[in-house]
C-alpha cells in the first residue's frame, strides 16, 4: 500500500487489519449490552443456525428449512405499526467521507466507489420516499469540508454531482467537525416545521479536527439537528457520542456495516422518515398548497419561474401563472405548488397497514385458498396432528394462513409480504364496501 | 430481434408457397391463428390486430405515423413479413393514397378464431369419454417421450453407439428421415448425416417443426395435398393437452396423417380404428415460441430414469469454467449425444463426467455439428443449479445485459475452435451492382438494410448483397 | 474472427421472450352502466372486451389474462376465479353449463372459451348477488380493492414465473404439480410483463374516499413498472388520470363508446415490448387534484398539515389536525377572503426561507 509511508501510520494500519475477520470481537467489546435497537453488536455474533434445524418425520430437513425461510420473510414484516408522528418534510445533509481510508478494498470494488454508488441510490430513494424534502451533499477530504451539491429538492442535481466525484481520488484525512459545522450552516435557515438531519457515511477511524468537537455537538443539539452515522470500518467512539447526544441519548442511528448488503440496508434505512419526538422542538403549521394540473399548449410560452419558453407546464391553481416543474413556489403569487402524488407517497408511513395475525388450525378451516392471489393453502390436518407442527419458529403461522384483523380474510405469506411492503393496502378490506369495515383505529379509511 | 423468435425453417417453407396456397390455408381459423401467433414479430401482431376490425383500409401514412421514428427498421421488417405471408395487402383508396388492409380469407378467419361465431371444426371436436378410458397427461407425456426418443435413438443409435431399441418405428418414419437427408442408407446400414447431427442437437420444438415440414413437403409425393396436411398440423397445434378429440369429422387424408404423426408421438391414439385421438405436448406447444414451454418434454426426454413425472424444466448438465462437464443422466440417447462433442471420462449409474477438449470439439465439427448447436444444446439442458447461479450473478451485476447460463470462457472457446477450421461462410443470395450514381445506390441499400436482408455492401464499389431480392427489386421499380 | 465478441454470449438467453399478463379491471357499477344503456350496454361491452382478451391470448402461447370486477359494493375476481369454501356443488354447476353449451354450437379455441365461459358465468353470479339495497346504498365502485387484488395476482404470477424460470424453487415448493397445465393456462408460463387495463365508467367524486388506497396501489405499480392503462367510457376520473400518468400507461377517454373494440385493439393491445416502437395516445394534460381528508372533496388548493401531510379543504376547527391531532399554527386563511393574498405573501416568506439554498432564479421581482 502506497499510503503506509505517510505520517498517520497508526491510523492507517488500524484500518488495514480491519478486515471482517477481526471486526467481530472488537465491535463487541466496544458495544455495550445496553439496548440495541436495530444495529450493533447483536448481529456480529455467530448465529448457530444449524442447531435450530430439526429433522422432519421423513428424515429430511426441508420442512424446517421452509419454515425458516418463511420466518425470515415474516421477520421483516413484524414491525411496529403504531402510527407515529413522522417528520415528513425533511432537511438532510449527506456527508460523504472522501479521505484516504476510502481507498480500502474490503468492500467491493472499493469503499469509495461503493459509497458513491449507494449514495446515488440513497438520493433517488430519499426523494422517492420524501418527495417534498430538501437534501444537500458534502464531502470530507484533506481535513476540509467540501461542498458537493447545495440544498435542493432536485435529485438529478445531486446524482450528477456525486457522479462527478468518481473521477476524483479520495485523499487526506477527514474532519467531522468541519463537516458538521458546514452542515449546520446549511441547515440553519431551514424552517422549523421540517426536520433537520445530518447523515454521515464514514470510512475512517479518526477525525482530525481544528477545534473542540464537543462544542460543535452542543450547538447541534441546540439547533435540533439530528445526526446519523454509518461506519465502514469499526465503531468510533466520537461518532457514537455524536449520534447519542443529538438523538436524545438513543444511539441506534449509528451503525457499522458488516458487508456490502448490510451497508446498503443501513443507508436505505435512513430514507424512512424519522419519528418526531414529543418535545416541542418544532412549531407545526398549516401550509396552504396548490395542486395544479398539467397543461399543454400548442405554442410555447414563457414560464414564470425561469422565463424559458416551453410548450407545457403546470398552471398555478390560484393565479394561473405557469410553472415548468414541480414542486415549486408560484413565482407570482407565492403559493406552494405540489403534485398530490408527492404528498400521497408518504401516506403509508402515516397510515400503516396493521400486521396480520397467524391463524391456528382451529380457525383455518374457513379458507382453502388465499383471498388475494388464490393460491391454495394447505388443507387442515386431523386434530391429533395439530400439536406436532406447532411452535417451530416465531411469527410463523402453522397453517400458512395470515389473517387481517379487520376483514378476517386469510392470506398466504407472499401476499402478506406484498401487501405490507409494496402496496400498503389490505386486499380484503379494500374489496368490501366501506360500511362493512370496522372503524378500527388504523383502518385505511381516511375518515378520522 | 423480432426475427429471432421466428424459426427460419417453417417460415421459409411457407414463404415459398404460391399465393393461392395461402388463400386455401387461410380458410381455416386455426391456421390463421397459428400463423399469426407463431410466425409474426410483435410489431406485426399489433398491426394485424389494429387493422383487423377496421372497415376501411388504413392509409399507409397513418400507419407510419403510428410507429416511432427510431423504430423504422422494425416497422419495415414487420410490414415485409406480413407482405411475404400474404396477410397484408396494399390497396389504393379513393384519393390515390396508398393504404393497407388485411387480406380477406386471413382477416375473416382470424376474426372467426377470436369470436368463434362459425360452425366449423377448425379447433377440433371434443369427444366425450368416461373417465376410466381417458388418458392422463402423464401418460401422454410418457408416450410422446418414448416415441420421440425412439426416433432420435434410431438416428443416433445407428452411428454405432449402441442403444437398445424398444420402440418399433414404422416404415413411414424411416422413409421420411431418409427423404429429409437426416439419415442415409449405406450398404444396408443406416448412417446419420451431417444434417442429422445438427438435427439431434436442436431443441425439441425445433425438431418437431423440422419433421413436420419434411412431412408436409413429402405429402404431395404420397398423394395428399400439402395444404390439407399443413392446415391439419396447425389444427393440431390449437388443441388442448389432456383432452380427447373425435375423429369422425376428419377426412381420410387427415386420418392418414394422424396415423403417421402418431408414430412420432405427436398425437396418441389407441389404435388407428378407435374413434378418438389425443394431442400430446409435442403438438400443443407447436405455436409457443417460448423454449421454456417445451422443457417439460425435453426435460422428461432427458430425464435420468425416463420417469413419468419429471420436474418441469429440469436440465441435467453442469459445465465448469475448466471445461469439465457433468451430466446427471442415464439415458443412453443423451449420453451418446454428449459423447458427440465431449471426451467422456467416467460413467456412474446416474452421472457421466467428461471434458470438452479441442479434439472432441473438432471431431464434432468434422461431423457437421456447429459450435452454436453445441452451445445451444448445453444451454438448453443446463442444470437448474447453473441457472440459479446465473440468476444470482445477474442480480449482483448492475449492467442490464443478461449473462449467459454457460461460462463465457467455454462458449468463447468452443466458437474459437470452430473458427480454426471454418473460415469461410457461404450465403446464397443476390448481388446488386452497377449503380450509376451514389444516390441511386444508397437508397435501395438502406432499404435492404431496413428490411433485414442486407448481408454485405461496399460503398466504394457501389455493390450490395442481399439474401432475397423481390422486395428490393420492387423498391427499385417503384422509384423509377 | 469477428464472430467472437461479447454480444454473442447473450443470444441464447435473449431469444426467449417473456409472456405478458394482462389484468383487466372492469368497472361494473350498475349506476354508471345504466346511464350508458343507450350507447353501449354492458353486455355489448363485455362481448367486445372478451374479443380483446382473446386477441391478447392469441398473441403468444403463454400470454395470460385475469379479470377483476370492481363492483359497487365489492371487488371480485371474474377470471381466474378463486372458489372459496364453496363445495363441489357450484363447481358441478359450472361444469354442466360448460359441457352443455359446448358441443357443436360454437367451435372455438379452447383457452378462449374457458375465459369467456368463466367471465360471463361469474359476472352473472355477481349481478344476481347484487340486491336493490346494495345499489341504493352506494354509488361508487371499489377501484382500490380491484387494483389491490390485481396487484396481488400479478405478484403471485411473477413469483411463479421466476420460480419456473430462474431457480429450482418450484421443486422446493412442491405445490406445482406437473398436471397443473390441465386448465389450459399453464401456471409456469405466467409472465413478468404485466399490465393493468381499467375499463372505467364511474366518476371521480365517488371514489374520493378511496384516495389513499388508490394512491398506494398506484405507487406500487410505479415501483413494479406495471403500466396502468385506462379506458374511460364515461365521466372523468381524476385519480385514474394520475394513475396512468405516473405509471406511463395509456389514457383514453372515449367520446364514442360504440367503437370500443377498435380502441381496445389499437391502443391497448400492444404489450410493453411493442410499445417501445409505437406512439400511443397518452394524456398530455393531467388533472393532479387531490381529495381532501375532511369532506372528501376534490380540491385544487388545499391546506396541508406539516406533520402528517393530510390535506384539508378548509382550515380545521381549533387548528387541530384531524388526522394526527397536532395543534397547528394557522394563518388567517379564508377568514377574510380579501386579505388572503397578503397573508399568503407572508406565508410565502416563511416558505421562501425554506428554500434559501435552492437556486431558483426568479426574474419576476416580488411586488
Amino acid at each position: 500500500m502506497a499510503d503506509s509511508d505517510e505520517e498517520y501510520i497508526g491510523g492507517v494500519s488500524e484500518d488495514e487489519d480491519n478486515n471482517p475477520a477481526f471486526r467481530g470481537p472488537r465491535g463487541e467489546a466496544t458495544t455495550s449490552r445496553a439496548k440495541r435497537r436495530k444495529h450493533g453488536g447483536a448481529e456480529w455474533e455467530v448465529s448457530r443456525t444449524w442447531e435450530t434445524l430439526v429433522e422432519g418425520a421423513d428424515g429430511t430437513i426441508s420442512s424446517t428449512v421452509e419454515g425458516l425461510l418463511e420466518a425470515g420473510k415474516r421477520k421483516r414484516l413484524l414491525r411496529d405499526t403504531t402510527p407515529l408522528q413522522r417528520g415528513i418534510i425533511r432537511h438532510l445533509v449527506l456527508i460523504l467521507d472522501l479521505s484516504q481510508s476510502m481507498i480500502e478494498k474490503d468492500l467491493r470494488p472499493t469503499r469509495y466507489l461503493l459509497t458513491l454508488r449507494y449514495a446515488q441510490e440513497f438520493v433517488r430513494e430519499f426523494f422517492e420516499q420524501n418527495p417534498i424534502s430538501q437534501l444537500g451533499v458534502l464531502g470530507l477530504r484533506d481535513g476540509l469540508a467540501l461542498r458537493v451539491s447545495d440544498m435542493s429538492g432536485n435529485p438529478t442535481e445531486h446524482i450528477s454531482a456525486i457522479q462527478a466525484l468518481r473521477d476524483q481520488d479520495p485523499k487526506g484525512l477527514p474532519s467531522i467537525q468541519n463537516g458538521l459545522e458546514m452542515a449546520r450552516g446549511a441547515l440553519f435557515h431551514t424552517p422549523s416545521h421540517g426536520t433537520r438531519e445530518v447523515f454521515i457515511i464514514f470510512g475512517s477511524l479518526l477525525s482530525s479536527d481544528p477545534g473542540d468537537i464537543h462544542q460543535t455537538i452542543a450547538s447541534l443539539v441546540a439547533d435540533n439537528i439530528r445526526v446519523g452515522v454509518v461506519g465502514l470500518a469499526a465503531q468510533v467512539a466520537i461518532c457514537r457520542e455524536i449520534c447519542a447526544k443529538t438523538n436524545g441519548g438513543d444511539y441506534y442511528r449509528y451503525g457499522v456495516a458488516l458487508n456490502e448488503q448490510h451497508f446498503r440496508e443501513l443507508v436505505m434505512d435512513v430514507t424512512t422518515p424519522p419519528a418526531t419526538y414529543s418535545q416541542k422542538q418544532s412549531t407545526n403549521s398549516l401550509l396552504m398548497m396548490g395542486f395544479p394540473s398539467r397543461t399543454v399548449e400548442t405554442n410555447p410560452s414563457l414560464c414564470a419561474c425561469h422565463s424559458k419558453p416551453s410548450c407545457g407546464g403546470y398552471s398555478c391553481s390560484r393565479c394561473n401563472s405557469k410553472a415548468c416543474g414541480l414542486p415549486a413556489d408560484c413565482a407570482s403569487c407565492g403559493l406552494t405548488l405540489i403534485l398530490s402524488t408527492h404528498l400521497a407517497r408518504s401516506y403509508h408511513h402515516l397510515f400503516p397497514l396493521m400486521n396480520w395475525v397467524e391463524v391456528p388450525w382451529q380457525r383455518a378451516a374457513r379458507s382453502s385458498a388465499c383471498f388475494a392471489c388464490g393460491i391454495s393453502l394447505p388443507p387442515v390436518p386431523p386434530k391429533d396432528q395439530w400439536q406436532t407442527a406447532e411452535g417451530q419458529a416465531k411469527g410463523v403461522s402453522v397453517s400458512s394462513r395470515y389473517e387481517c384483523p379487520a376483514c378476517k380474510n386469510h392470506f398466504c405469506i407472499d401476499c402478506d409480504l406484498f401487501a405490507h411492503e409494496v402496496v400498503h393496502n389490505c386486499p380484503g378490506c379494500q374489496s368490501k364496501a366501506a360500511r362493512f369495515m370496522p372503524t378500527g383505529p388504523d383502518t385505511m379509511d381516511t375518515s378520522v | 430481434m423480432a426475427m429471432a423468435a421466428t424459426p427460419s425453417r417453417p417460415f421459409d417453407y411457407l414463404e415459398s408457397l404460391p399465393g393461392t396456397t395461402f388463400y386455401k390455408l387461410y380458410q381455416q381459423p386455426s391456421t390463421a391463428l397459428a400463423i399469426f401467433r407463431r410466425m409474426l414479430p410483435d410489431l406485426a401482431k399489433c398491426f394485424v390486430m389494429a387493422l383487423l376490425y377496421l372497415k376501411d383500409p388504413l392509409p399507409a401514412a397513418n400507419l407510419e405515423v403510428w410507429v416511432k421514428a427510431e423504430s423504422l427498421k422494425e416497422r419495415d421488417n414487420a410490414l415485409s413479413i406480413l407482405g411475404r405471408l400474404h396477410i397484408l395487402s396494399n390497396t389504393m383508396v379513393a384519393d390515390n393514397t396508398r393504404a393497407y388492409k388485411i387480406t380477406d380469407p386471413f382477416a375473416s378467419s382470424l376474426r372467426q378464431a377470436l369470436t368463434g361465431a362459425e360452425k366449423t371444426q377448425s379447433f377440433g371436436v371434443l369427444s366425450h369419454l368416461s373417465n376410466s378410458d381417458s388418458r392422463s397427461i402423464a401418460e401422454l407425456d410418457e408416450y410422446a417421450r418414448r416415441q420421440w426418443e425412439g426416433v432420435l435413438g434410431y438416428m443416433v443409435g445407428t452411428s454405432g453407439l449402441g442403444i437398445q431399441r424398444d420402440v418399433n418405428l414404422s416404415k413411414g418414419v424411416k422413409q421420411l428421415l431418409q427423404a429429409g437427408h437426416l439419415v442415409e442408407i449405406r450398404d444396408r446400414r443406416v448412417e446419420i448425416t451431417q444434417d442429422g447431427f445438427a438435427f439431434v442437437l436442436q431443441d425439441v420444438s425445433v425438431q418437431v417443426w423440422h419433421i413436420l415440414m419434411l412431412y408436409v413437403e413429402s405429402a404431395d409425393a404420397i398423394g395428399m395435398s400439402s395444404v390439407e396436411v399443413l392446415s391439419f398440423v396447425f389444427l393440431l397445434s390449437s388443441l388442448e393437452l389432456g383432452q380427447s378429440y373425435d375423429k369422425k369429422h376428419l377426412t381420410s387424408n387427415q386420418l392418414r396423417t394422424l396415423t403417421d404423426l402418431a408414430d412420432f408421438g405427436i398425437v396418441y391414439q389407441e389404435s388407428p380404428d378407435t374413434n378418438q385421438f389425443y394431442p400430446t405436448r409435442l403438438a400443443t406447444t407447436l405455436t409457443s415460441d417460448s423454449s421454456a414451454l417445451s422443457n417439460p418434454i425435453s426435460g422428461s426426454l432427458s430425464g435420468p430414469t425416463g420417469g413419468t413425472t419429471d420436474k418441469a424444466g429440469s436440465g441435467f448438465i453442469i459445465i465448469e469454467t475448466n471445461y469439465r462437464l457433468y451430466a446427471y443422466t442415464s439415458s443412453p440417447l443423451q449420453i451418446s449425444l454428449i459423447a458427440l462433442f465431449t471426451t467422456l471420462k467416467y460413467r456412474f449409474p446416474n452421472l457421466i463426467t467428461g471434458k470438452i477438449t479441442r479434439q472432441s470439439v473438432r471431431r464434432a465439427i468434422e461431423m457437421g455439428i456447429t459450435a452454436d448447436q453445441i452451445i445451444s444444446y448445453l444451454a438448453t439442458h443446463a442444470h437448474p443449479q447453473m441457472r440459479k447461479h446465473n440468476v444470482s450473478r445477474s442480480t449482483s451485476n448492475q449492467a442490464g445485459i443478461p449473462p449467459s447460463v454457460l461460462p463465457p470462457t467455454v462458449t468463447d472457446q468452443i466458437r474459437l475452435w470452430q473458427l480454426e477450421r471454418d473460415r469461410v461462410k457461404a450465403t446464397a443470395g443476390f448481388l446488386f451492382k452497377d449503380f450509376v450514381s451514389l444516390s441511386e445506390y444508397e437508397a435501395p441499400c438502406r432499404y435492404a438494410e431496413e428490411i433485414g436482408v442486407l448481408v454485405w455492401k461496399s460503398d466504394r464499389k457501389r455493390m450490395f448483397f442481399v439474401t432475397r431480392h423481390e422486395q428490393v427489386a420492387a423498391f427499385l421499380r417503384s422509384r423509377k | 474472427m469477428n464472430a467472437v465478441d461479447a454480444t454473442e454470449h447473450y443470444e441464447t438467453s435473449a431469444r426467449d421472450p417473456a409472456p405478458s399478463l394482462l389484468t383487466v379491471i372492469l368497472d361494473t357499477n350498475p349506476h354508471a352502466w345504466a346511464l350508458l344503456e343507450n350507447s353501449l350496454p354492458l353486455s355489448k361491452a363485455i362481448a367486445n372486451i372478451l374479443v380483446f382478451l382473446n386477441a391478447h391470448l392469441a398473441c403468444n402461447y403463454a400470454n395470460e389474462v385475469a379479470v377483476v370486477a370492481s363492483h359497487n359494493q365489492k371487488a371480485a375476481w371474474l377470471y381466474p376465479r378463486v372458489r372459496q369454501n364453496t363445495a363441489s356443488d357450484t363447481d358441478g354447476d359450472a361444469a354442466m353449463n360448460g359441457s352443455s353449451a359446448e358441443p357443436g354450437q360454437v367451435n372455438k379455441y379452447r383457452p378462449f372459451r374457458i375465459v369467456e365461459e368463466q367471465v360471463t358465468q361469474n359476472l352473472r353470479e355477481l349481478m344476481e348477488s347484487t340486491s336493490g339495497a346494495d345499489i341504493q346504498g352506494t354509488n361508487s365502485t371499489m377501484m382500490a380493492g380491484a387494483l389491490t387484488l390485481a396487484l396481488s395476482h400479478i405478484n403471485r404470477s411473477s413469483i411463479a414465473w421466476a420460480e419456473a424460470h430462474g431457480a429450482d424453487m418450484a421443486a422446493a415448493g412442491g405445490d406445482v404439480p406437473p398436471t397443473g397445465g390441465s386448465t389450459g393456462t399453464d401456471t409456469m408460463g405466467e409472465g413478468l410483463q404485466s399490465r393493468i387495463l381499467i375499463v372505467s365508467v364511474s366518476g371521480a367524486t365517488d371514489s374520493a374516499h378511496q384516495y389513499i388506497p388508490i394512491m398506494n396501489a398506484i405507487f406500487a405499480c410505479q415501483r413494479l413498472h406495471i403500466p396502468i392503462d385506462v379506458c374511460k367510457l364515461s365521466g372523468d376520473a381524476v385519480f385514474l388520470q394520475q394513475a396512468s400518468d405516473a405509471t406511463k400507461g395509456v389514457y383514453m377517454s372515449l367520446a364514442e363508446p360504440q367503437g370500443l373494440l377498435q380502441y381496445l385493439m389499437m391502443a391497448f393491445l400492444p404489450d410493453q415490448r411493442s410499445r417501445r416502437h409505437l406512439i400511443l395516445p397518452t394524456r398530455v394534460d393531467v388533472d393532479f387534484r387531490a381529495a381532501c381528508f375532511c369532506h372528501r372533496r376534490v380540491v385544487d388548493i388545499g391546506f396541508v398539515c406539516s406533520i402528517c401531510l393530510s390535506i384539508f379543504c378548509e382550515p380545521p376547527e381549533n387548528g387541530d389536525c384531524l388526522t394526527c391531532g397536532t395543534h397547528l399554527e394557522m394563518g388567517d386563511y379564508g377568514a377574510k377572503p380579501a386579505v388572503v393574498a397578503r397573508k399568503k405573501k407572508k406565508k410565502k416568506r416563511v416558505n421562501g426561507q425554506s428554500n434559501t439554498a435552492t437556486p431558483t432564479p426568479t426574474p419576476t421581482p416580488g411586488p
